[in-house]
């Protein structure tokens, strides 16, 4: 009886074995053909491979399904968030998830090659998720500028566009370039004090580790609130004894939507500031600013006209 | 004594009406000074560093015939009078309204649970101001923005639906009062939670503002909200006389003379007014409702006349306080009030349960 286990064991292991010698040598075999395998870093630090250019893709972030389509590859796309809207054909799009919640069987239904996700909510709850069901993903989540940049060149290796990807990321440096050759010349005192109204009520604005931040400084300003971290909610009495020389209000499209605008300039205890004596109030569109594409030069060198209209106007 | 109402208590109550007034009216005028003391020194405390002398001159040149050759900025001007100020004013107001209207709340339900959002105010108001925060329009009444209107409004219809739910016949039994409140008080919180979860980034404010936040206050909210709170102050102040009779029972206060249906709406009425004008601008700020007008009766026992002025002036003084480490403690950022409430008031309001080894007036 003892022997007998014994014999099983043994042959249990032979068997093991064998498969592993024989699978090793299979994929070595197929190496020769994987001229098309992907393997790229995400910006989560993780190794992806993907064994052939993905055919369906699905974005769970308005900026991910952006750069998606800018790269030309909008008809692959087979599912969106709830607030993808732009370009206008995003919003035609099959929708798979919401702002930190997602549809799992909608998405694993909808087949996809790869998943680009980004905010921290889809990554700390919906890719483990994902990855259970065997899923390729890929997090873009960039921090400043220089990873919005990446983020193309990422998604471009990811969907075999890396040239047209690559002629994006230079006109978007020389444009960023054309901004910051003429800001960097400038003195820490020919930086006007800028207030960013994130929100008005409670009063919100921009710290120090955002990329609204960051396009401020590189527009030629200083942040009001460098100091902070994240989306502060803050004192209105410090602002006021800061004295901010320039206001820029992050609006949105519809009515209601410019209500950080309206306060901005209508605000009683703001009229001391030099931004109101001086008439530099200005409204931003906040996808131009919040949404990490493209359009974020649009909203920089908007920006660098509103700070320093005597150098880009 | 507890919380049972049977003829054995009685004597032992009414006693406790009778003496010690003295300790009481000492009480009264030492908290209403306290009041004043407390908002002058808030004033001069604050994320922008201003001297206590300035701030002194820059108050007092505010009265009549005292001139003071302002050697001060404009600015410093503004943070004090228009920033500051006002806030300290509205959360003083506040305070008040919401500890009396859970006093009389806590009387009329004979509940030591009982606070100003038991029969579905909060969760009414809160419905009502997420659904002002995520419609795209905008507008204002006599000075009331979109938000306020709805939490007032949300406020109003929760409590009125609940009060034509909970009727019986002619009457309104206090039992059905609170079960129709939680039930609906629940269905709103279930349909905000909803709103809540689909308000992609408008949940910040959103959620700051069901903490509550003075942040923002002006002068015009304050004119808008003093005459509700005042005239239901006043007005529940008319009927402490009545809502210690009603603690014993209905049937009894009857006999003597109370026309319990009657002073049980008016008094709700009241609270009720006051609660919606308290949440419409600074949102639902927990705990004040409740944990005052108990630490009042721990400390001054629970004879209605002195217990409903007392929780003013207490309730004025706690919300002065917690919106000054509100603004203070994470200078320059600041935040919601409901979490210094919940986080200085618990522990203070179980120090005082301690102390009095769980002697309860209730």
């Amino acid at each position: 009886m003892k022997n007998r286990l014994l014999w099983v064991v043994v042959f249990v292991i032979v068997l093991v074995l064998s498969i592993g010698v024989f699978s090793a040598c299979g994929s070595s075999g197929a190496e020769k053909e994987e001229v098309s395998t992907i393997t790229i870093t995400d910006m989560a630090g993780r190794v992806i491979t993907l064994d052939k250019i993905p055919e369906k893709i699905v974005s769970l972030a308005p900026s991910n399904t952006e750069i998606l389509f800018a790269l030309g590859l909008g008809d692959k796309i087979v599912g969106v968030s709830e607030f993808c809207d732009y370009p206008a054909a995003a919003k035609e799009k099959p929708k798979v998830a919401g702002f930190a919640d997602a549809n799992v069987e909608k998405i694993l239904a909808a087949e996809p090659d790869v998943i680009f996700i980004s905010s921290t909510m889809h990554v700390d709850e919906v890719l483990p998720a994902l990855e259970k069901y065997g899923m390729t993903v890929v997090v873009i989540d960039p921090r400043n500028l220089d990873q919005v940049l990446d983020s193309y060149t990422i998604i471009g290796s990811v969907t075999g566009t890396s040239e047209k990807a690559a002629r994006i990321v230079d006109s978007m440096s020389a444009r960023m370039k054309a901004v910051t050759d003429k800001t960097n010349e400038l003195t820490a005192d020919q930086k006007p004090r800028v207030f960013y109204v994130m929100w008005h009520e409670p009063l919100m604005t921009v710290g120090g580790d955002t990329r609204i931040h960051e396009l401020i400084e590189k527009a030629g300003g200083t942040n009001l609130f460098a100091d902070t971290i994240g989306y502060p909610t803050i004192d209105l009495e410090t602002l006021v004894e800061a004295n901010p020389e320039v206001i820029i209000a992050g609006t949105g499209m519809g009515e209601g939507a410019d209500a950080p605008f309206t306060f901005a300039r209508n605000e009683a205890r703001l009229e001391s500031s030099e931004a109101r004596k001086n008439d530099r109030i200005y409204e931003i569109n906040t996808d131009l600013v919040g949404r990490p594409t493209e359009r974020m030069i649009d909203g920089l060198e908007q920006m660098a006209r509103m700070i320093h209209p005597e150098l880009f106007d | 004594m507890s919380i049972n109402e049977t003829g054995s208590v009685i004597p032992d109550r009414l006693k406790n009406i009778r003496p010690h007034w003295r300790g009481r009216i000492y009480a009264i005028i030492g908290l209403s000074i306290a009041v004043i003391v407390v908002a002058v020194i808030a004033t001069t405390i604050g994320s922008v560093k201003i001297p206590v002398l300035t701030t002194l001159r820059i108050l007092l040149s505010q009265l009549p015939f005292i001139d003071f050759s302002p050697d001060w900025a404009g600015s410093t001007e503004t943070i004090l009078l228009d920033i500051r100020l006002p806030r300290i004013v509205l959360a003083g107001l506040i305070g008040a309204a919401l500890s009396v209207a859970g006093a009389t709340y806590q009387g009329l339900f004979r509940n030591p649970l009982a606070d100003p959002y038991l029969i579905g105010a909060a969760q009414g108001a809160a419905l009502g101001a997420v659904i002002g925060f995520l419609l795209p329009i905008e507008f204002s009444v006599m000075g009331f923005g979109l938000i306020p209107i709805l939490a007032f409004s949300g406020a109003i219809v929760s409590v009125t639906v609940v009060y034509i739910l909970a009727r019986v016949g002619k009457t309104v039994p206090v039992t059905t009062l609170i079960l129709a409140g939680v039930a609906l008080g629940a269905l709103w919180g279930a349909i905000y939670s909803y709103l809540v979860i689909i308000s992609g980034d408008k949940i910040h404010p959103i959620i700051f503002w069901i903490m509550g936040s003075f942040s923002m206050t002006d002068w015009s909210e304050v004119g808008i909200v003093l005459p509700y709170i005042a005239a239901g102050i006043i007005v529940i102040l008319l009927y402490s006389r009545s809502l210690n009779v009603m603690q014993l029972d209905e049937e009894q206060a009857k006999q003597l003379g109370i026309n319990v249906e009657r002073t049980k709406l008016i008094l709700l009425v009241a609270s009720t007014l006051i609660t919606a004008a308290a949440v419409s601008f600074v949102g639902t700020i927990g705990f004040v409702g409740i944990i005052i007008p108990h630490a009042v009766r721990l400390l001054w026992g629970p004879d209605h006349r002195f217990l409903l002025p007392l929780s003013v002036l207490f309730g004025a003084i706690f919300l002065i306080l917690a919106d000054l480490i509100a603004r203070t403690v994470m200078t320059p950022t600041e935040i919601p009030i409901g979490i210094i409430t919940a986080i200085c008031g618990v522990p203070f309001f179980l120090y005082l349960l301690r102390r009095r080894k769980g002697i309860i007036y209730f």
